[in-house]
């Protein structure tokens, strides 16, 4: 078949716990690649500077993305690029319809945002040791103003998903975010049951079980986050 | 018959980056007879209750279109794009290897701009001048010079005038927006970066780009922030 080919001639270095990467990973199994070729590299060991990586990705950065002679290195490039090239195949991830497509798209973007307020400007601050806890407090009550945000749009879209019934590239690209953050020690619950829920039912979705970060299974994450909501 | 943007509505600044990227879109697809609501930063016009009534975040771009609401300027010329996609030129190529050059470097235009605003301007435009950290504005220069670098080899790269070569696309209508403002600031890409200022003359005189030049770039000289970045 056409694209379980196609999906033999990709290739995904990736590393265990990255949001970009897991994003990418959901993307591939819902459009039925499954079976592409994948370098799982080592964040403790810099193997993001690997020369392998560096030749295909000058940024030095996972994930990196090859198919056939094709290389696309940003993991939001890689799933418009992926959903596009095969718009037919597997589960369609952005609707055609207008007023969904609208939607769907304007959550995928706001997911950045997020994980700028919850990673970049938070969680990764931890990971590095660079802490001031005082500093610490008020973004993380911007995390939480941010989440209050996500719990009303699952609240007015009255499904499963971010955008209604339909699961889409806006949970693709939300998600893995979502549960790096949860991994981090935030506790959804009960400040908000509508994200709760979510996190929950998207957890148990084949695409997300089969790309679950290897190394987050039977290990305790951190507590970094357990006082954000 | 070609649609139109009539029933289009944009909230939008002038010399902001992501609503720049919008009129040009808008503009490129035969679109700009959207109707356009130009806000004051400084009388924090993003903030008014006309605003937060359509984008909760209170920021610009806020983008109706009909009924639909697009808020995310990336949101909104993918939207534009897909949906508009037979009138003016195809902004995304279908063309795979092009397809996929053109999303990265769109997608690459995040780090660009963390980089040339948020780890530099932005310290320039919001604090003053005995709140800056010296060493971390040596090095914040240092890392867009660096940046700036990868760009200019992408042009080399790409072998053309644009970042796809030949044609005007998606990747520079997100890219030459944050250019324009650096070289507002100070920043003089030729003689280091010749490519990036071929790149710089040729863009600025797109006519969807000159149509949609911040108002007040024209009214007055910019400051001289990166005039050492090079």
């Amino acid at each position: 078949m056409a694209f379980a080919t196609a999906g033999r001639s990709m290739k995904l270095y990736w590393g265990s716990g990255s949001a970009p990467c897991w994003r990418v990973m959901a993307v591939l199994e819902e459009k039925g690649l499954g079976k592409y070729d994948s370098k799982l590299i080592s964040f403790d060991k810099n193997e993001t500077k690997s020369e392998e990586i560096m030749k295909l990705n000058p940024r030095g950065e996972v994930p990196t993305f090859v198919i056939g002679e094709i290389v696309i290195n940003e993991s939001l490039a890689t799933c418009l690029y992926l959903e596009d090239t095969y718009k037919s195949s597997g589960v369609q991830l952005i609707p055609s319809d207008c007023p969904k497509k609208a939607q769907v798209l304007q959550r995928t973007f706001e997911a950045p945002g997020f994980m700028k307020k919850g990673l970049e400007d938070l969680g990764y601050l931890y990971m590095e040791g660079d802490v001031n806890e005082e500093e610490m407090k008020e973004k993380k009550a911007s995390l939480k103003a941010e989440l209050a945000l996500w719990e009303g749009y699952l609240k007015a879209a009255g499904g499963d998903y971010l955008t209604g019934q339909d699961f889409t590239m806006a949970d693709c690209i939300f998600f893995p975010v979502l549960a790096v953050m949860v991994r981090l020690g935030l506790a959804l619950r009960p400040t908000f049951p509508e994200l709760g829920k979510y996190y929950e039912t998207v957890s148990k979705r084949p695409s997300i079980m089969k790309t679950w970060p290897p190394h987050w299974k039977g290990t305790e994450g951190k507590k970094w986050l357990n006082n954000v909501c | 018959m070609a649609d139109t943007g009539k029933d289009m509505l944009l909230y939008w600044g002038s010399g902001s980056s992501p609503c720049w990227r919008v009129m040009i879109v808008l503009e490129e697809k035969g679109l700009s007879d959207c109707e356009k609501k130009l806000i004051s930063f400084s009388d924090k016009g993003h903030k008014s209750d006309e605003i937060l009534k359509l984008n909760p975040r209170g920021q610009v771009p806020t983008f109706k279109c009909g009924d639909l609401i697009i808020n995310e300027s990336f949101a909104a010329c993918l939207y534009l794009e897909d949906t508009y996609k037979s009138q003016g030129p195809p902004l995304i190529p279908s063309e795979p290897a092009r397809k996929a050059n053109v999303l990265q470097r769109m997608f690459e235009v995040p780090s660009f701009t963390k980089k040339a605003m948020e780890d530099l301007l932005y310290l320039y435009m919001f604090k003053k001048p005995e709140e800056l950290d010296q060493e971390k504005m040596k090095k914040g220069k240092a890392a867009l010079k660096e940046e700036l670098a990868m760009w200019e080899g992408y042009l080399v790269k790409a072998g053309g005038t644009y970042l796809d070569g030949g044609g005007f696309t998606m990747a520079d209508a997100f890219f030459f927006p944050t250019l324009a403002f650096l070289v507002r600031n100070g920043l003089k890409l030729g003689p280091t970066f010749p490519k990036l200022a071929a790149y710089y003359d040729a863009v600025s005189k797109r006519p969807s780009v000159q149509k949609s030049w911040p108002p007040h770039f024209k009214e007055s000289e910019g400051k001289q922030h990166l005039a050492d970045v090079l």
